[in-house]
């Protein structure tokens, strides 16, 4: 891998003559949003599933909402081939790809390929979630159909999805000062935020104090809202917040409507002695963000009107963050599971586990924050992938 | 270009969409039976694979003598699995054969000798009965740290792509005035 990341002029000026190249091209325009479509279609797809199994149970691979999780990467990986080799058929042309339609370029294979970055993230986890799809079909030849989330294979699948997330986030980013690249941050963070704590199933048998998908969540959910509100500027915590939110509205209505829907569609009946439990993926979805997002906002005022870098403040910022969801965590638990007990005992270890992860979150939020926001955009960086 | 592109996205369009949903599920295919006497009431309890090994999931039926129409009751499960109180859940139907009750595609993660347990309520009163020494063992397939390992190679592309993209782009040395 060989690399020429700093900034040249000559650099911009070929990039701004490729912006106005493809300033009009549609594909340009509509390849972040079909990836973005992907993903999201995807966790509809998850949400689905999962309560189809609690609720209904029969499994074959070809249900609705599996073929919704399988669609979705579909999309988001045609897409993203899609715009790789467009970006590689205009560079063969002699045409410069401009860094906004998808983050700067990265020469793949010593040159057969010239990808944007975000496309080849998101095409390289399109691509590793068929091939693990191959994986979790010889799992179940061995395992059986179980409905289990913390099989190697469906973590590798959670994961893959993750990568596919990750490039449509640099995608967007690549245009974070356009209203296209704000709209599409806003939804794509939180789609993140909701799906980065499932692959924690992975660590299910490990001695953790709390289910590894609520630490999953208290990890994730300040460090990407953190990062996001970097990249966004001010008032993008409490957007990220607010979307999140919607999101996690629209799943709690729609994941068991669908799931009885679809069940009386094929004339199935409902599992019996269903207890009173909420949706399952919605409901790890951290309710209270907007309390963090408000702290993160007042983070960047501090920063802002006092000229404070804000690397002195994430760590702090993280942990009062963690610590926030940590609790907030407690109080969903309580007013969304009649049949939960709700122990101090509980409250103190999330509360700890809040505090805790919200030091590594605050800081990789921060970090990730400064490379989208110095490096997607603007740069001329070129680099190689063997 | 568009010679290229446009195929590849109708072949993929048609591959995702062509497919059909099915609504037919497989049967549920008891291939062993074991007998149970709870009190007045004999269970037949079957297993859709035998003999059982961790982690393969099956189908548990459970069925007394008579049917279940007029029965209700519990199912105490005991072994490594369950820690030292068991599980102890309602007898519910099975979703794929509503003639009995039963567990659907559920596996027993870890190898070693279960109870299986059964408190009934019915026209002749309450009864209790439990099959003993039900040996689950060992599990098929690869060794699990193996599979964890080819399992988690995305997690691992994803550190590797971001130490690369870190040790670049070096953003603790960024002015990040916000």
């Amino acid at each position: 891998m060989d690399a020429a990341l700093p900034v040249s002029a000559a650099g911009l000026s070929r990039a701004d003559a490729g912006t106005r190249v493809a300033a009009g091209s549609t594909a340009a325009r509509v390849g972040p949003w079909v990836v973005l479509l992907g993903t999201a279609i995807t966790t509809v797809g998850l949400s689905w599933d999962i309560q189809w199994h609690v609720e209904v149970g029969p499994d074959t691979f070809f249900t609705l909402s599996h073929l919704a999780l399988y669609s979705g990467s579909a999309l988001s990986g045609i897409a993203s081939l899609v715009m790789v080799l467009m970006s590689t058929s205009a560079q063969r042309a002699g045409r410069a790809w401009p860094h906004s339609a998808g983050g700067p370029p990265v020469r793949v294979f010593g040159g057969v390929f010239t990808a944007p970055l975000g496309y080849l993230v998101s095409g390289v986890g399109a691509a590793c979630f068929l091939l693990y799809g191959l994986l979790d079909l010889w799992w179940h030849s061995i395992y059986g159909f179980d409905a289990v989330l913390n099989t190697p294979s469906h973590v590798a699948l959670f994961l893959s999805i993750c990568v596919t997330m990750v490039g449509s986030i640099i995608v967007f980013a690549a245009v974070r000062d356009q209203r296209r690249g704000k709209a599409g941050l806003l939804i794509a963070v939180p789609i993140l935020i909701v799906f980065a704590p499932i692959p924690f199933e992975g660590l299910n048998n490990a001695p953790l104090p709390v289910a590894p998908t609520l630490m999953g969540a208290i990890l994730c959910a300040p460090m990407l809202l953190i990062m996001g509100a970097l990249v966004l500027g001010r008032g993008g915590a409490i957007g990220i917040a607010v979307v999140l939110g919607a999101m996690q509205a629209v799943l709690w209505w729609f994941s068991p409507w669908a799931a009885q829907a679809y069940a009386v569609a094929v004339g199935l009946p409902m599992r019996d002695g269903l207890l009173p439990e909420p949706p399952v993926l919605p409901s790890l979805i951290p309710m209270f963000l907007i309390v963090s997002a408000l702290v993160v906002e007042g983070a960047m005022w501090l920063s802002h009107t006092r000229r404070i870098h804000f690397g002195r403040l994430m760590l702090p910022l993280g942990a009062l963050c963690g610590l926030l969801v940590g609790v907030t965590l407690v109080v969903q638990l309580a007013l969304t599971r009649p049949m939960m007990h709700v122990s101090p005992g509980l409250i103190v270890t999330l509360a700890i586990v809040g505090l805790v992860l919200g030091l590594p979150a605050g800081y990789l939020g921060t970090r990730f924050g400064a490379m989208l926001r110095g490096d997607t955009q603007g740069s001329d960086a070129t680099a190689e992938v063997a | 270009m568009r010679r290229i592109v446009v195929p590849i996205v109708l072949a993929a369009l048609l591959a995702v969409f062509g497919a059909v949903p099915a609504s037919a599920y497989a049967p549920v295919d008891i291939v062993h039976t074991e007998r149970v006497q709870a009190g007045p009431y004999a269970v037949t309890v079957g297993f859709s694979t035998w003999p059982i090994r961790a982690m393969r999931s099956l189908d548990f039926t459970f069925s007394p003598d008579g049917g279940i129409a007029d029965k209700s009751g519990s199912l105490i499960m005991t072994g490594p699995e369950f820690g030292p109180r068991g599980s102890d859940s309602p007898l519910v139907r099975h979703p794929r054969k509503r003639d009995v009750w039963g567990l659907d595609v559920q596996a027993l993660n870890t190898p070693g000798s279960y109870t299986i347990g059964f408190v009934i309520n019915g026209p002749q009163g309450q009864g209790e009965g439990t099959l003993n020494n039900l040996t689950v063992l060992d599990q098929p397939g690869p060794p699990l740290p193996l599979s964890w390992a080819v399992g988690t190679l995305p997690l691992g592309a994803l550190l590797v792509f971001l130490v690369i993209v870190w040790r670049r782009t070096r953003p603790g040395k960024r002015a990040l005035i916000v």
